[in-house]
């Protein structure tokens, strides 16, 4: 396992932020999900060694996040949310020192800092100085310097704002690039659910310092319910009536469709009982693609 | 397609430096002497040392700068302790390094936080310890540059010049005392300008607060002074703390009668509150926010 931890705990005073988290992932790229205040901060910053948690233990690429954090730091690279640079550099210096920080010899570093560019498409600009990059270029110069020191573990804090539409699929397009066989492992917060979507095979999902649910999204998405759009003729309140028992939940969306969604061992079928049952006629029924936001929704306990 | 080439892994090998912090203060060195008119202050600094080193030489050709000479004493060439302490502690290279600090020091963790590097900096296996080592190191190396540096190449050339070592017979404390007075004034200006560069994000705004609270506390010392007449108040200057902590250093009378260990207090206080007040600052700082 590349990340694992077991039974974490911690509290600022009186507030729990992480309650027994318990996480185990591997491989590709991984959504890092949670309401304002879920504890995803609090868990990132244990991962990286800058919080001791008060109980539990774990490991990072096979170091310990209690005692070798250090090492872990060598191994991991990471992406801020904010804009940050050091003002009066060039992009090869900029990039090139922050390797030799993370303990590359200089001249590696220098050397590495040309070839990160490049991937990030800074190429051409990588001798101009940082204050004359657009926001789109910090974005990428930000990656570059996270990908200097080669790190297995790259985390990225919502790698996406402040861009521009065509911004954000270049830069998404990079994130897929790494994470599909580069042996790099991505951990992605974002509050851009398609984001995490569009990059990630894997998420975890944190509520009240909680993992309220982890795993491929894939699964997820199909693991507990099977979504369904329905568009009917009849009361549709009596056909409701007789489908809640069954598990079944029913969202109703502008132009009067209803998504309905239906517990994995409830057959399908049981949908057209009820609508006998209720004396209502079904003129639409096709079934839909179970969205993250969906799920996310579900797991974190809003509408 | 914004690639421009495919990712390619690096097979090297990380190495453990001895000192983690010489990455930052290289670079800031770098960023220092291309900032625009810093060059020539930073030449200038030299100009008492090159004066020093010339009177230094005349104080060797005592008959062909007779000229010079007061009851046949070279009044000012006299290469004594009083002649370091008059370098090391005048008021031109006091001003010349507070001027050194505002183009070198005041932004130094200002345009970090300012810019919001420092999670770059501490996301990488290095401590806070490191971070500051590597920044104080920076106005470390101006100020050694022109303290220790030209006053042992001013015993040298008097060695040099004298083809003796009578300099060193007559005072044999003499390096030691260059010694340990540069690098308490390298521990001064190291935290004065350290805790100034945290007061405020905008760098500008903290060269001129370097530059204001030196001159400040003088102007305040010389205005009370002139109401009060009381030596004591001359403890508000930095300057004149400066200076009599040298005459100690030195072992020559000091400018106002008060005991020196009054102005090492007075810094040693200052100091001991600035770092206090820079290390909470970075503790403070959030990596993952």
């Amino acid at each position: 396992m590349s990340l694992e931890v077991h039974h974490i705990s911690f509290s600022y005073g009186p507030i729990k932020a992480l309650d027994d988290v318990s996480l185990s992932l591997e491989g590709g790229a991984i959504g890092l999900l949670g309401p304002n205040g879920a504890g995803k901060t609090t868990l990132i910053k244990i991962l990286l060694g800058f919080l001791r948690p008060e109980k539990g233990y774990g490991q990072i690429l096979g170091y310990d996040i209690l005692s070798e954090q250090k090492k872990i730091r060598q191994f991991i690279g990471y992406m801020p949310e904010d804009d940050c640079f050091l003002p009066g550099m060039d992009a090869v210096t900029f990039t090139a020192f922050f390797g030799e920080l993370a303990g590359m010899p200089r001249q590696e570093a220098m050397k590495r800092a040309h070839e990160v560019l490049f991937y990030v498409g800074l190429g051409e600009a990588r001798y101009r100085l940082l204050e004359t990059y657009s926001a789109g270029m910090r974005q990428r110069l930000k990656l570059a310097q996270a990908l200097v020191h080669d790190p297995k573990l790259l985390f990225l804090d919502e790698p996406t704002s402040n861009l521009d539409p065509q911004g954000r699929v270049e830069v998404l397009e990079l994130i897929k690039d790494l994470a599909n066989g580069k042996g790099i492992q991505i951990l992605l917060s974002s509050h851009i659910l398609s984001d995490i979507e569009t990059v990630c095979e894997n998420v975890v999902i944190l509520n009240r310092g909680k993992v309220v649910a982890q795993g491929k999204i894939k699964e997820l998405k199909t693991m507990n319910f099977r979504l369904y759009e329905i568009k009917i003729k009849g009361e549709k309140e009596k056909w409701l009536e007789e489908l809640r028992p069954l598990g079944c939940r029913a969202e109703i969306t502008e132009d009067g469709l209803i998504r309905l969604y239906l517990p994995s061992e409830v057959d399908s079928k049981e949908i057209f009982v009820a609508a006998l049952k209720a004396g209502i006629q079904i003129r639409h029924f096709k079934p839909s693609q179970y969205s993250l936001e969906d799920f996310f929704a579900r797991a974190v306990g809003v509408d | 397609m914004i690639r421009e080439h495919g990712y390619s892994h690096w097979n090297g090998q990380f190495i453990e430096r001895r000192w983690p912090w010489w990455p930052i203060t290289r670079l800031n060195l770098k960023l220092a002497f291309r900032r625009k008119y810093f060059r020539p202050v930073f030449a200038l600094s030299f100009l008492p040392a090159f004066f020093f080193i010339v009177a230094i030489y005349i104080s060797e050709r005592i008959e062909d700068f007779k000229f010079m000479t007061r009851g046949g004493r070279l009044v000012l060439f006299e290469v004594n302790p009083n002649f370091f302490k008059s370098y090391l502690a005048s008021d031109f290279l006091l001003f010349m390094l507070i001027l050194i600090m505002v183009f070198a020091g005041a932004g130094l963790i200002a345009d970090d936080f300012r810019f919001n590097a420092l999670p770059l900096y501490f996301s990488r296996p290095l401590k806070k310890k490191d971070y500051l080592v590597g920044k104080a190191a920076v106005v470390a190396f101006f100020v050694l540059t022109l303290t220790i540096f030209p006053a042992i190449i001013f015993i040298l050339i008097k060695m040099l010049f004298a083809g003796n070592f009578s300099l060193l017979r007559s005072y044999p404390w003499l390096p030691l005392s260059i010694i340990g007075y540069s690098l308490f004034l390298t521990l001064f200006f190291c935290l004065y300008t350290l805790f100034l560069s945290c007061l405020s994000r905008n760098s500008r705004y903290v060269s001129v607060i370097v530059f204001a609270v030196y001159f400040f506390s003088d102007f305040l010392y010389a205005f009370l002074y002139n109401w009060f007449r009381r030596p004591f108040l001359s403890l508000l200057s930095i300057k004149f703390n400066l200076q009599q902590v040298a005459s100690f250093a030195f072992r020559v009378k000091p400018v106002q009668p008060i005991p020196w260990f009054w102005s090492l207090l007075t810094l040693g206080l200052f100091c001991f509150l600035a770092g206090y007040f820079i290390i909470r600052k970075i503790k403070a700082v959030e990596v993952i926010r």
